[in-house]
Order: C-alpha cells, then structure tokens, then sequence
C-alpha cells in the first residue's frame, strides 16, 4: 500500500483497502485530531498571568539571586495594584448604575458567548513578533483582545492597524494602536467570514488604506 | 530558542533569528529601526541556546525568558491540561500552576533530558491537583461534578504524548493546512462544507487536505518509525501513577 493510499484515506478523499494495521493506524490519528484538546487555544492573556506569578514568587523566594528583568516584574507591581483598585471602583460604579436602572449589556461578557482565536505569526517584516487574539461575540459587534509580543512602540504618526480578512482578500479594518501588549480592538464582520487577522504598520500620512506592510498574521478558529 | 544582542545589549529571546526590515526594541527603550540596519547589523549578536540554557534563563525569573519558554510550550503544556481536566478555565489554572511548578524546579532541571517532555510531566501533575483540589472544594461544598467521572482516571502518559506530538506537528504546519485539518476532523466538515466555508472550489480543497495531511504525516514519521516514545514524558525520577 502506498504513502499516498494511506494519506488518501487519512484526508477523506479516497477509500482504499488499507492493511488492518495501516487503517487501525490512520484511525488512531483521526481520532486524535478530534480532540478537543488538541484545539484548545489558552486565553490570549495568560502568558501574561503566567509571567505575573512567576514575577511574584521570584520576588518572595527567587531559586537565582535575582536578575534585572525581575526587577522589572516587581516595578510593574504597583501599577497592577492601581488597576486592581480601578477595577474595583468601576465594578462599584457599575453596581450603582444597574441599581438605578441602567441597562448594561453585561451579555456581552458571558461565558457562554461565541468564541475565537488567533494565533498570529510575524511576517518576514517582523520575525521576532507573534500574537494572540480571542474574538467574542457581544450584542454590540466582535470584542477582539489582541495581545502582541516582539513588535515596537510606533508614535509620531506612525501606528499599527488592525484587520479581518475574507478569502476573497476584502479587508475590514478592526482598529488601530501603537503598542501590542493587552489591546482592544471591534469588529463588525463575523470571524467565521473574515477568517484571517492582520496587522499592519501604517503612517498617518498614508490615508485609511492598508499599507501592505504586514507584520502580524494569522487565521482565526472558533474555540467555542 | 535565540538570544539576541545588539552592542552588548540585551534585546529578546527570539525562535526567529533577526533580519533587516525589522525594528527590535534595544534595553526596552530604544529602537533599532529598519533604515539602521547597516548601521547596527556589525553589532548584531544571535546566540543559539539549548534547553539546558533556556531553563537557565527560565530559573533566573527573567521575564522575558518566561516569555520565550511559554510561547515555545505555552499550548502544548495547556493542551496537556485540557486533555486531563476537560475544561478550558481549570485547564489554565493548571497551565499557570505547571510553569510555576517548574520554575520552582528549573534550577534541578537535567539537562540531558528535553525541556518540553519535562514540562508535559509536570503538566499533567499540575492538572491532576488542579482536578483534586477542585473536588474537594466541591464536596466540602456538597456538590458533585458531573463531570467526576470523565477525570477519575486521567490519560495515560501514552496518551499525553499523542496529544502532545499531534498539536506539536499540527502547530507548525502552514495556517491553511491547520485550517482544512480543523474543518475537516474537528469541526466534522464534508469538503464540500469546507469548500463553502472557504469559498473556494471542491477540487481545491481535496487538494490543499491532501497537501496538508501529506505535511502532518510527514511530521509524525517519527511516531511511525517508533524513535520516540511515551517514556520521554515520563520524569527522570520516579513514575507517576495515574490515580497519585
């Protein structure tokens, strides 16, 4: 049986008489590739969490003698614990508005909402770059949460933008911004359509169309 | 895994190694842009680390070698957990939990053995007292999961490893050959639905899985050939039975 016989049967397209243990071998794969698990994508922000608590406990027991980055980690503490206390006044404020009949379309935050991922590779301009993104859907369009490592800062006229694209290569832009890390960005095209994410660099000068100078890209896949 | 310098200067670990056209921050600060590169392509320092290096790194706390290892492991450790927990949330308190684990434990890491099977290891053993504490805390609740039962016998090792190599070779195919593999197993699509899903013709996405699974087996041979086994997920120590 050949190489091509097994990938055939392996990728649906043809049915031909396979040995039992080549058929009991493509299986095994089928069924792997069913999994769940295998298309699981973790939250966009948890390398962040992961990175926050390593900070942490290096700071209260490091195994090494401590090093500058982990300086770094203790700094942005204070800055964590300032958003902590932002949050926590919003969340009252929030309260307060829903008692005096506010009508807030919490929806938008359930768990249950329709999910997608992204996992974005950087381009031949941005090697060093890569991303995250997880698309929800809310009643008020997508709410896209990009978390983007390896790309810097852009000031000065000069910024990032943000794209969803369909296969037939339409682009709707999604926002734009000058840093990569924990943006918010919305979109009102469906990802099940526009299935491919990108980012490009752009001038102010350069007007609302795409520059082309793609650093970011990836497909997007629904998670839930 | 790459370390890269720029005059002497720390700049990011990397999987890629630096090229022109790319600005890079230099110190977090300071930027060497695209038009410089000549300028500082003389300086430029790409170091090709090890895992013994990196768990070095990684032990230090740097951030940004946290970074590095969670982007090179990150999903695979978190596929691992999923598969055991069944749930993407406990999943991720286990993902933070295992590289947490391991950075405790990184300044013991063996360098002779291969730092994503350590971390698969430990993985599953974060999974696993994610899984207890959270029955615990139910039963002292008076719950009962429903789900008890899907996780009172985790996967075996073998299974990890399955998992582990399949996302591992699936993750580095081409976007478009994750996407067809996706439509076609996961989402149990015909290929005339991945043809309308994708809109492009029936013909061309016979073609492109074809292409696609050709690359995933390709990537796999080595399962087939049998040169790798379950027993590089198991800890250089002691065994972990499934019910510890």
């Amino acid at each position: 049986m050949s190489e091509d016989d097994r990938i055939a049967y392996l990728a649906g397209i043809a049915d031909p008489r396979l040995s039992s243990e080549d058929t009991a071998e493509a299986q095994r794969l089928q069924r792997i590739l069913t999994e769940k698990a295998l298309w699981a994508e973790p939250d966009a922000g948890l390398e962040q969490r992961v990175v926050d608590l390593i900070g942490d406990a290096a700071g209260e027991s490091p195994p090494d003698s401590g090093t500058a980055s982990v300086s770094r980690i203790r700094a942005s503490r204070p800055r964590r614990r300032r958003y902590t206390l932002l949050g926590i006044a919003a969340a009252v404020v929030l309260a307060v508005g829903l008692a005096v009949g506010i009508s807030v379309a919490v929806s938008n935050s359930s768990s249950g909402a329709t999910t997608f991922a992204a996992t974005l590779s950087g381009t031949r301009l941005a090697p060093g770059a890569s991303g995250k993104a997880t698309l929800t859907q809310t009643t008020s369009g997508w709410r896209i949460h990009l978390d983007a490592t390896g790309l810097p800062r852009l000031d000065n006229g000069r910024f990032y933008q943000a794209w969803l694209k369909n296969a037939a290569g339409t682009a709707i832009p999604i926002g734009t911004f000058n840093e990569g890390r924990n943006v918010m960005l919305w979109a009102g095209v469906p990802p099940s359509d526009y299935s491919t994410m990108t980012v490009t660099r752009q001038t102010a000068q350069g007007g609302p169309a795409s520059s082309g100078q793609v650093v970011l890209v990836g497909p997007t896949r629904q998670v839930r | 895994m790459i370390r890269i310098t720029i005059a002497g200067r720390f700049v990011h670990f990397s999987r890629e190694p630096i090229s022109p056209g790319t600005a890079y921050l230099v110190d977090g600060s300071e930027s060497a842009a695209a038009g410089d590169w000549d300028v500082i392509r003389s300086s430029v320092t790409t170091v090709v680390m090890g895992d013994a290096e990196m768990a070095a790194e990684f032990a230090a706390g740097s951030a940004d070698a946290v970074r590095a290892v969670y982007q090179a492991y990150g999903r695979l450790v978190y596929s691992v957990a999923f598969k055991v927990l069944g749930d993407a949330s406990l999943a991720e308190d286990a993902t933070q939990q295992a590289f947490l684990q391991a950075w405790r434990a990184a300044p013991s890491y063996d360098p002779a053995r291969a730092l994503g099977p350590w971390l698969a290891t430990i993985a599953r053993r974060a999974a696993i007292d994610v899984y207890r504490h959270t029955r615990r805390h139910e039963a002292h609740a008076g719950l009962e999961s429903a789900e008890a039962t899907l996780v009172s016998h985790p996967p075996s090792l073998d299974e990890l490893y399955e998992i582990w190599e399949v996302r591992r070779a699936v993750d580095s195919l081409p976007g478009e050959d994750q996407e067809v593999i996706r439509l076609q197993h996961f989402a149990g699509m015909s290929h005339a639905e991945i043809a309308e899903r994708l809109q492009i013709p029936v013909g061309t996405v016979k073609s492109r899985t074809f292409r696609a699974h050709r690359r995933l087996v390709n990537l796999l041979a080595h399962l087939r050939r049998g040169d790798a086994s379950p027993a590089q997920l198991r800890p250089a120590g002691r065994e972990v039975s499934p019910d510890e």
